[in-house]
Parts: C-alpha cells; structure tokens; sequence
C-alpha cells in the first residue's frame, strides 16, 4: 500500500527504537535502524526482570531483537551514529558515520575463538555495569544480536601498533577483518526521523561519593544489583558481596539518589520505586531469609498492578518501606554499611547496619544527547531530555523529527513501547499521509 | 510404509562449523552414518553450512539428487531456520519440508570433555530428525483479505487522536461516540496540567481536525450494537438514534475512557462543601470559589481494599485546581493531605516544586489514622510531629480515582476481550504489547485501560493507530503455516465438546451456525494446546503432528 | 552397577529451547544423556507422548517450558501442568512417577538449564534402568504403561483434564465453580477406573479369560472387575466369549 520509497530513520536500539522500528517495518515502511552500540536492546537487556509480571526480560525481549534483525524493512547499523542531517520533513539526507566492527558481520558464527585468544584482557565490560571484563576481541553478551563480535579498536594491538593479529589468524571463519575503516553512508530520502536515544545513569556522570559509592564496595548501584542478581550475569544469579564472597541477608535499597534534589537532578525519575522492589524480590527468590529495607520520600506506582506489586513485595517478599530521609553511610570494621536517616513517621535520627547498600540511582538523558541535538538542530529542556509539548508528546522543534521513551522524559517499558508506537505514527503519517 | 514415505527424498547436511562441531565429532562419519537411515538419499558434510558455499552445496544436492526434504545438523533453529528455509525454497522445496538438528549449541559445546558420548548423541538425534522429515509436509502460509477501514470506539482525546492519526494516513476511519458531542472527559474540565491550558482550546483544536479530516466519518449519540467476525474481516453494526448502519471494518480500536468515583459515605461528602475535584473544575471555571481555607485529601476510595490501584492522575489534579485558587485568591490557606504524591518524571516533579513555592501546605496521612472530618475542621494525626493537628476548612475537596465503565464487560464480550479485577480492558503483555488485545485486530487506548493524563492519552492514541496500522496496511493477513486445523476426514471424530474453545488462548476456535468446530487459521499462533487436549485426537497441529513427533520418539528409541 | 541413563527432553521453543541454546553459547557443561525433541510450546505435550517415551525405553522423560506466566502463547504452560499432574498420577500406581520432570526454564536461565539437566539425569541414574527399557523389557510393566496411555488418552480423562481449569477456577456450565477437593476426587477415582478397564482390555487382547483370571492376574478385587466388565459390555468394547464349564470367558472385540 506504500507507494513512495521515503523511508524512517530511528536513532537508537534500545526497546523503543525497536517497537518503531517493527511497527514501521510491518507497515512496509523502509527503516534505517542506527545504533551507536555493537548491539541492539539497549537496557532492557541488562536487566533480569521486569515489574510488574517479574517477566524474564531477556526472554521477552529476544524474539523482538531476532525480529528486527530479520526483518525485510529495516536495515540494521550498529556501531553507528548520525554525522549530519540536512533537508526538511519529508526529504532529509542523513549522514551516519559506521564506526568499523573488524569483524565481517554476516560471516561470524559467534564461535567466540577471537575472544579466547585474544591477548587483550580486563577490559571493562559495559553490558555488565563494569563488574565483569572482557577481552579487544568481544561480544557484549552471548545472545546479542547482531550474533557477532567486534574488535574494540583502542585497545586493539595490532589496530594501535600493528601487532599481533592472533584473532585474524584463528578464526576459521575468516570473520575478521582489520583493514575495516570507519566510513560514512549518506541516506536520502528520508521522510522522518525518530529520537530514541534512552538513558544513561546518574554515576555516569556524578561519582555519588556522599552516599559511599566507589568508596565503600559494599554500596552498589541499582544496575549493578541488577547484574548481579541476573541469571546470566558475572555472578549468575548468586548475589555475593564483592568484598568477601558473603551472601547478604540484609539489604538497604536507597531511593531518589541524585534525583529530586538541588545537589544533583530536580526531577523524579519515575521507575527506581518499582524496580526497586522488584530487585528486592528477585533477591529474596535467591535467599528466602533475605529482610530488604526500602528508604524513600514517595512511593511512585500509578501503572497498571503496580500498587499490588508493591503490597506483594512488603507482605510476601519481607520488604519494609521506611519514610525517611538518608543522612550519610559509613561502615564497620566487616565493611557492613551503616545508614544514618531521619525516620519520618517517628521524627527520630537511626542509625541501621546492612550487608548491603543499592543506590537507585537517577536516569538521566544519554550522554551523547547535546551533540545529536546540536547535529539534528531540535531542542532540548533544561535537563537535556529532548523538549516536547505535553500535548504533542511526540513532536520535537524541528518539524518530522520525533522523540519517544526516556529520550524524552524518564519513564517505565510499557509507556516506552506505547511512546515508540506512537512515535512510529507519526512518522508513518509524514511517509503516507497527506 | 505410507505413501508420502515413499515418496521421501531426504539429504542430510552435517556442519562442522568450523572446528565449533568438527572438532569435538567426526562430522564425516555423521554424515556415512546418516547415509543408512530410511529414505535418506545424499549426505554432506561442510565446512559452514550457513555460509554462500554452504547454501550452494545445498542447492546443489537438491538440484542433482531430486531431495524433497533437508535437513540441516549444525547450530540452532532459533538463529538459522529462517536462512536455511528461504534455501531451500528458492530451490523449489517448501520451506515446511526442511528440519533442523541441533548438534552445536546443544550437544559440542555442552559435552566437550565427552566426545565419544557427544559423537553417539549426534547419531541419536540426527536419526530422530530424519523420522520426523520423512513426515514432514509442505505447507502454504494462509492468507486472509483484509479490508483497509478502522473503526475508533469513543470520541475523547484518545479516540479522536487515534482516529485522526489513521485517517491522516489514508485509512477509511469510522468514529463512533455515545454522547451528542465528542471530547469525552475534556469537556468538562477546566485547565489541564501540566501547562494550564484551557481544555476547551485543546478540544476545539482537536474538533476543528476531525472536521478537516478528509477520511473521517463521525457518528455521534450512536453505539455498536453487534461486531461479528475477525481480523481484516469485522462486520459492525452501529445504530445512531434509531438508524443502522453495517460497516466492514479491519480494525476495531477502544477508547472508551474511564468513570468518575462519587465518594458517598466517604469523609462526609455532601456535594456542597465536600466536593470531588471534579465538580471543584466546574465551580473554577464559573469562577465561583471564594474560599478561605481549602482542604484536599488525597486517595479517596482508591488504593485501599476495594480499588487498591492508584489513578495516576489524582495528584496533579489537585495541584493544578490548588494553583488555580492560588492565583485567583493568594490569600487561600491550602492544605493538601496525601499518602505518596505521585508526580513522576521531569514536567511534573516541576509542577510540584512550583506548588510548594506557592506556599500550599503538604501533609502526610495514615490510611491506618484517616483524618476526621467534622463540621468546620479537619483533624488529622500528624506522624512526623506525633500529634493531632486540627486545620480548618470552608471548602473540602476530595481526590477520588477513575474508574471502569459499568459496561465495559458488555463490550469486552462483544469483542471477545478481557477485563482484568477492577474490569478496565487487559491488554495483550502489560509490557511490550500494551496497546494490543491477545484477540488479532483489536485495540486498546487511553483510560479505558487505566487512568491516565491527557499526555499519555495522545501517546497512546497514536500509539494503538500504528498498531493498527501495521496491519490495515496491507490488503491481505498472511500467518504461518503450522497452524492447527480439524480436517473433514477427522469431522465425524468430534463430539462437539467444545473444550478446544475454551482452551484456545487467541479465541481462535468456535463452534459455527452448523455446529461445527471451526479453527480460525488467521488467528490461530500453532501452539498445539488444542490438539493436545482434544477429548477425541481430532484436531492436528501441522509441522507438529502427533505423527511426527511420535516418530521422533520412536526413533528415540531406536525403532 | 553402571548404566547410561537414556533420557528424552521436551523443550518449548520459546523458554526452554533458548535457555538449552543459552547454557551451550556460555559453554556450561551437562552430562550427554539426554536428546531432545523441540515442540512450540509445553501445552502441544499430549500425555502420549510421554507414555510413548517411557514405552520405548527411555529411563527419564523430561519437560521443559516457561516459566508460569511467562509462556509465550499466555497459558499454554498451565495447560502442560495438567496433563503432567494427570500422567503423574497414573505412573505413581507403578512407582514410575519419578522418572518423570517437569521443570520451568527461561530464556535467560542457560546455568539453570545445565544444572537441572545435570541433577535429573544424576537422579534417573540412581533409580536404575527402567524396567520398560534395555533388550529384555519387562512385558508386565510395558502392559501397565500400554493401560495407562490409552485410559489418559480416552475421551473420559482428556475431558476431565481438558476442563479442569475452567470449572475449578471459573465455572461449568451451570454457572458453579467446583471446589477444588471435589474435582480431584472426581478425577482421581476416574483415574483408578480407566486404568483398570485398560488393564482388562490389554489382557483380554492377548487371550480371553474369566472375570477370577483377571483378578488374580491384575492384582483387583474381582467384584470390581466385573463391575468394569459390565461397563466395557456395554460401551461394546468386550463381549462374552465361550463358557468353560459354569464360567463365562470375555474376549476384546
């Protein structure tokens, strides 16, 4: 039903970038699909679970990421990122700048032999919150799609100084490929682009040094829980403290860390109050003697069963709710963390030692926002979220260019797929309306 | 031996994937050994089957050999059938007559210290999946026509955005209302947070849209009466004061926003003084209040035992309502009581900073301790103080929930969709399906799913317009073809039971005007459930048959 | 005494199939025991199949699907657990009950995969070899596990099993929900009595013999033989054959 051959290019991968992108894709619209990481699925692959169903989130987001993948009407560029855009609704020329994989995308069979052999090791492995490391030759995690390698060229010998080429010479495949270049592909015709760069993390840029965080190892971060407690994270599910291998049995979850507050952002960042529980819960499925304590100012849980989760969560998963407002942490000879709060309910000044801290900490725009808002030219509010009208949710200050998910306001995975859909709507009205 | 056996022409392909599996198997001798099962006649083994060689010798040993079944023995269906099936497709052999072995994943790399045990295993299954391709059948993906129109259930701002949306996108849009005027709950609102405008600019604009829009039918103080069929194929009937109309409609979205909650028995709500917030709108926008202390209580018959849900939007009511008396009056004492105040995100956490900078007073209570409500005052257990506070009021307004519509349930079951506990629609996946019913063709939006805001109202109404789009997009439905069916032969086996009905997750079976069972193919996802539950082994699952899979476990068993 | 246990594994496509595919991408190792037939999702499992199993010698049968909640086509697991409760009740009359698992795994659970598979087939190992399997299967338990496949796979049992979930969690069709302790009542004696009308068919089919032959063979109380006798007469399954002296001899028709 789609004559014309104007096609929609999404800007990030992550859950919404994806429903946009297969919702346009079913549409027969063409997508260019552009994602700055090697692979597609953004945060929602990080995590275990998802509130409020407690939803293995890897198993319900896998089908989507094959989907997309596979899909006849949209073109995938990974390690890619958008350079310059010109032209206006209906008829922008785009070009993205492909950072080179050295790997030959469609020939690796993920055999994963570049990364045994690989001389580069400890680095930092992001996909896990920088617990685990991983070597030049990596994967960011075993059932990434695309299902293929990439060799991370800072740190690369042979790439830096021309030495070694050991994956080159093992892979069996003949998957690698270290004459790559970065190049850049111009994309015409583009009728409509859509913003979906997500979120990043308050300790992405703050170092949360007041509440103990790289300071003490015992005090984590949400994402870092969230490893943590994953199946198929560093530690497979069995949640250890870092300092002595112990299992905790008492954990203290800190709500609005550097959000709703002058020292860091004013805003709420809307889901920390459920994903916090479900943590907790996650964590006591692991240790049934587990007491989890939730610090917060205001329970946030207006979606759909999420006050039940929240009810579930204080009678059946020995989760206590405390109003209060955290003074400081510091810790015992045992590395046990000690909160000082202030107890609202009682107006007294506690103090409770805990096996462990988690910091939920504020979800702030992608770091890579004020340059993609300077290139795209759209504005952003005065918290870098890209600046919409709340009832034209979708619609940046630059005509055809839309937003949708936490690049635009932080918000939960139902309202990010809902948003991304939307989004797709408009973007299909500019290609096929009139 | 049947007759499609005989027929059977089965080559086996065994990869090494590299040294992935040949280094752990002899891949060659997998290959001879497979060479002996019944009606295999080729084998290979390669190097990367997935690779352009790979698929070329594929090619080519259906080209030389006549093969009407493959099977591949290398990694995982769940990356590569999709590759491997357009293979052989384009080589003239449906794609239903190719099968995978999982000899990678889920046998070389789990038993590497075991290759002698790997090696037997290897056997075993590359036996079993022979049996099952003997049996295999061709199958054609089922296409249904699917007419192009949309037909929007409700008239407010989500209604009216998805409807606009699809309109504007060439679609033939059909929008049914029940009041004499669209606009929904806007109508009778004053300003909208969380920028203060007036809500009748905003309807206005949304009126003048509808008005202008090219492919947009409206049908106000009308209803549906009856919705007969099936995605792509719905017949509708609307009546519109005493005419009829019948309508073939593709997809049917519902937008039929929430009710309001009157608080009787609650805090001594009277309808005077003890108002809603609702009705405080209404007297904000006659400019009638001229208080001089106002109490809000928040939660008010929601989230307790009866409605344990928050309304999302009950929060920034009354601080929007309290700024408007604010500005009107900045001499009004405003307290407002609350249990959590629910102002996510950035726009709104904004809103509620500006509220306290207006100097309205916020103060916690305890669902345990609800404050009493007498004559001229209010008193109120303050935790943090540990005392009672008594405030004063000449206007108390109570912050109560949306909730369903009381006939929701007559419409969920015209549509054949489900409500969940508090009877607001249930989407498909709470999380990544929430505009989708599990019902094929139909959507949901805006409050009639659950309370929320004008802004998540838009976002959603454009939100199930894509969905629906992606499928009215096309002139025709296509599924695949491992479907579940009942065929003639097996009629006279059914005895009308009716439990494959009821089990059929996707409303996918019914029993017709003939009595008889009767699977939609368009609806039906193949999950098999029917076939196993069938009371007489009537029905059967393509691509799954008990046939198959009961040669697999007889080739298990070294049969 | 050492055998190698020889398990058959059901996997749902969606949960389990990917979790198995999970554990092999991170390479965790599990004994090679078991070969699986992927289904789409653990509600396709017809109890047959599982009989079917254990009639061709397998030592262990295992089922793998999502977990509750989670299945891919919204229920289809809850319906597997039915079916699986049932077969458990059947193969609990001959001590066999442990021989079969069903187990939840997730797309994301490839260390869960590699452990239970590891613990199962430990576990089927200590039970010994089946006694329906190896060169010289037992005839007299390859009979019972015949008896059971055709009572479970009889309209009476997948009617009870096919409704279970409607009428004691919503209602039947007189708009009652029935309890719970009522149903399994219900179906467990149904259970007792199609195994032994199967039991009586499988050996009337070898030869015919009185209701006194059959209940000392089978182990029932030969007023309840007859009882069933009666029942299989008239669904027209048996019929009277010769009569050896003053006693009536059954054959299957």
């Amino acid at each position: 039903m789609v004559e014309n051959s104007k096609s929609v290019l999404i800007i990030g991968a992550g859950i919404a970038g994806i429903q946009a992108a297969l919702d346009l894709g079913d549409m027969g619209i063409q997508v260019h699909l552009v994602e700055k990481q090697p692979c597609i699925g953004g945060r929602m692959a990080q995590l275990d679970k998802t509130f409020p169903t407690l939803d293995c989130s890897i198993c319900i987001l896998a089908p989507k990421l094959s989907e997309c993948y596979r899909h006849q009407n949209i073109t995938l560029h990974t390690l890619s990122e958008v350079d310059k855009i010109e032209g206006s609704i209906g008829n922008f020329t785009i070009d993205v700048l492909k950072h080179a994989r050295y790997v030959k995308e469609d020939v690796c069979t993920n055999c994963g032999d570049c990364g045994n052999i690989c001389p580069v090791r400890g680095i930092s492995n992001f996909f896990d919150a920088d617990l685990a490391t991983q070597a030049a030759a990596q994967i960011a995690f075993p059932a990434a799609v695309p299902a293929a390698y990439r060799i991370d060229s800072k740190k690369c010998l042979y790439l830096n100084y021309g030495i070694c080429g050991l994956c080159y010479q093992n892979c069996g495949a003949d998957a690698i490929d270290l004459t790559q270049k970065d190049s850049i592909l111009t994309l015409d015709n583009i009728g409509a682009v859509i913003v979906a760069t997500g979120l990043d993390l308050a300790e992405d840029i703050h170092t949360l040094n007041i509440y103990g965080y790289q300071k003490y190892d015992n005090v984590i971060t949400a994402m870092e829980l969230e490893r943590l407690i994953c199946a198929s994270g560093p530690q497979s599910g069995h949640l250890s403290r870092l300092t002595d291998g112990k299992h905790p049995h008492k954990i203290a979850f800190l709500q609005c860390i550097d959000s709703r507050t002058h020292n860091g952002q004013m805003y709420c960042s809307s889901v920390c109050c459920m994903y916090t529980t479900k943590e907790a819960m996650i964590a006591y499925e692991h240790n049934n003697e587990l007491e989890s304590y939730v610090f917060y100012i205001d329970m946030r849980a207006g979606g759909k069963g999420f006050q039940k989760f929240l009810k579930r969560g204080a009678e059946e998963y020995n989760i206590k709710y405390i109003k209060s407002k955290i003074s400081h942490i510091e810790v015992d000879e045992n590395d046990n963390p000690i909160i000082t709060y202030e107890d609202y309910e009682t107006s007294e000044i506690k103090k409770l030692t805990v096996d462990l801290v988690v910091l939920a900490t504020c979800i702030i725009p992608s770091r890579g926002i004020n340059k993609l808002a300077d290139v795209l030219k759209i504005d952003l509010d005065h918290y870098d979220f890209v600046k919409t009208n709340p009832f034209l949710p979708m619609e940046t200050s630059i005509d055809g260019i839309y937003t949708c998910g936490c690049a635009r306001e932080p918000m939960d995975i139902p309202r990010s797929v809902a948003e991304a859909s939307g989004a797709a709507a408009r973007a299909a009205e500019v290609i096929k309306g009139g | 031996m049947s007759e499609k056996e005989e027929e059977s022409r089965i080559g086996v392909f065994v990869c090494s994937c590299g040294s992935n599996i040949g280094g752990l198997v002899d891949v060659k001798a997998l290959a001879e050994y497979a060479k002996t099962l019944p009606n295999v006649v080729f084998t290979e083994d390669n190097l990367y089957t997935c690779s352009e060689t790979g698929l070329a010798q594929i090619k080519n040993g259906i080209k030389e050999h006549n093969l009407n079944r493959i099977i591949v023995a290398s990694c995982t269906p769940r990356t590569h059938e999709p590759l491997f099936r357009n293979c052989v497709e384009d080589e003239g052999v449906n794609e239903y007559l190719f099968n995978f072995v999982n000899i990678r994943d889920q046998l070389t790399w789990v038993h590497q210290k075991q290759p002698e045990e790997a090696f037997e295993k290897a056997k075993d299954v590359i036996r079993m999946g022979v049996a099952k391709a003997a049996k295999l059948e061709a199958l054609e993906n089922i296409t249904v026509d699917a007419t192009a129109t949309a037909l929007v259930i409700g008239g407010g701002v989500s209604g009216m955005t998805a409807a606009l949306s699809l309109a504007y996108q060439g679609f033939e849009t059909h929008l049914v209302e029940r009041e004499k005027e669209l606009g929904g709950r806007i109508k009778t609102l004053y300003k909208l947070f969380p920028n203060d405008q007036e809500a009748n600019i905003l309807l206005e604009n949304l009126k003048k849209n509808v008005d202008n829009s090219k492919n947009l039918t409206v049908y106000t103080s009308a209803q549906v009466k009856t919705i007969e069929g099936f995605i792509g194929n719905f017949e509708v009937e609307i009546e519109q004061d005493g005419k009829k109309f019948d309508l073939n409609i593709g997809v049917v979205l519902v937008a039929v926003g929430s009710s309001l909650f009157t608080p009787n028995g609650m805090f001594g709500y009277d309808g005077k003084i003890r108002i809603t917030q609702h009705e405080l709108e209404d007297k904000l926008k006659n400019n009638e209040i001229k208080s001089k202390d106002v109490v809000m209580i928040q939660c008010v018959g929601s989230r307790n035992d009866e409605r344990a849900y928050c309304s999302n939007v009950c929060c920034m009511t009354a601080l929007k309502n309290a700024l408007i008396i604010k500005e009107n009056n900045p001499e009004t004492n405003i307290t407002i009581l609350f249990r959590d105040l629910y102002t996510p995100g950035t726009h709104y956490e904004d809103y509620y900073r500006r509220a306290r900078e207006e100097r309205i007073i916020f103060m916690e209570y305890n669902p345990e301790k609800e404050p009493q409500v007498e004559e001229n005052q209010i008193k109120v257990y303050n935790e943090y103080l540990g005392e009672e506070m008594i405030i004063p009021y000449d206007l108390l307004v109570l912050s109560t929930p949306l909730v369903a519509n009381n006939d929701n349930k007559a419409l969920a079951q015209m549509l054949k969709v489900p409500l969940e506990e508090n009877q607001f629609f249930l989407e498909a996946h709470v999380k990544l399906r929430p505009m989708d019913f599990a019902t094929d063709g139909v959507f949901v939006c805006g409050s009639a799913k659950w309370p929320v805001d004008i802004t998540e109202s838009i976002t959603q109404g454009y939100a199930a317009a894509s969905r629906a789009s992606t499928i009215i997009s096309h002139d025709t439905i296509e599924v695949e073809g491992a479907t579940s069916f009942l065929p003639d032969y097996n009629k006279n086996l059914c005895s009308g039971c009716e439990i494959c009905v009821t089990v059929c997750p996707y409303k996918a079976i019914r029993k017709n005007e003939e009595d008889e069972i009767e699977i939609t193919q368009v609806l039906c996802k193949g999950c098999g459930v029917c076939g196993a539950t069938c009371t007489n082994h009537a029905i059967i699952i393509r691509h799954f048959t008990d046939a198959q899979i009961i040669s697999e476990i007889y080739a298990f068993g070294g049969k | 005494m050492s055998y190698e246990p020889k398990i058959l594994g059901f996997l749902c496509n969606w949960c389990c199939y990917a979790g198995a595919d999970l554990a092999g991408v991170s390479r965790m190792q599990y004994p090679p025991n078991i070969r699986v037939i992927r289904v789409m999702c653990s509600g396709r499992i017809d109890p047959k199949f599982i009989f079917e199993a254990l009639r061709v010698g397998a030592d262990g049968v295992f089922i793998g699907g999502c977990h509750l909640g989670d299945c891919h086509y919204l229920e289809g697991n809850y319906e597997a657990v039915k079916k699986y409760e049932m077969v458990q009740k059947f193969l609990k009359l001959i001590d066999f009950d442990n021989r079969v698992r069903l187990e939840w795994v997730s797309a994301s659970e490839g260390a869960r995969y590699a452990a239970v598979i590891k613990e199962f087939t430990e576990h089927i190992r200590s039970l010994g070899p089946s006694p329906a399997g190896g060169d010289n299967p037992d005839e007299e338990t390859l009979d019972k596990l015949r008896a059971m496949e055709e009572a479970a796979g009889g309209d009476r049992m997948r009617a009870l099993v096919g409704r279970e979930r409607k009428i004691t969690e919503q209602e039947n069709v007189y708009g009652e929900k029935v309890p719970l302790e009522k149903f399994i009542e219900i179906f467990d004696s149904a259970i007792i009595e199609e195994y032994n009308r199967q039991r009586i068919l499988v050996a009337l089919e070898k030869d015919s013999r009185s209701v006194k032959d059959l209940a000392a063979e089978l182990e029932i109380d030969p007023s309840i033989v007859l009882e069933h006798m009666i029942t299989l007469k008239t669904r027209g399954l048996v019929d009277f054959g010769e009569l050896i002296g003053i006693t009536p001899m059954f054959i299957k028709i």
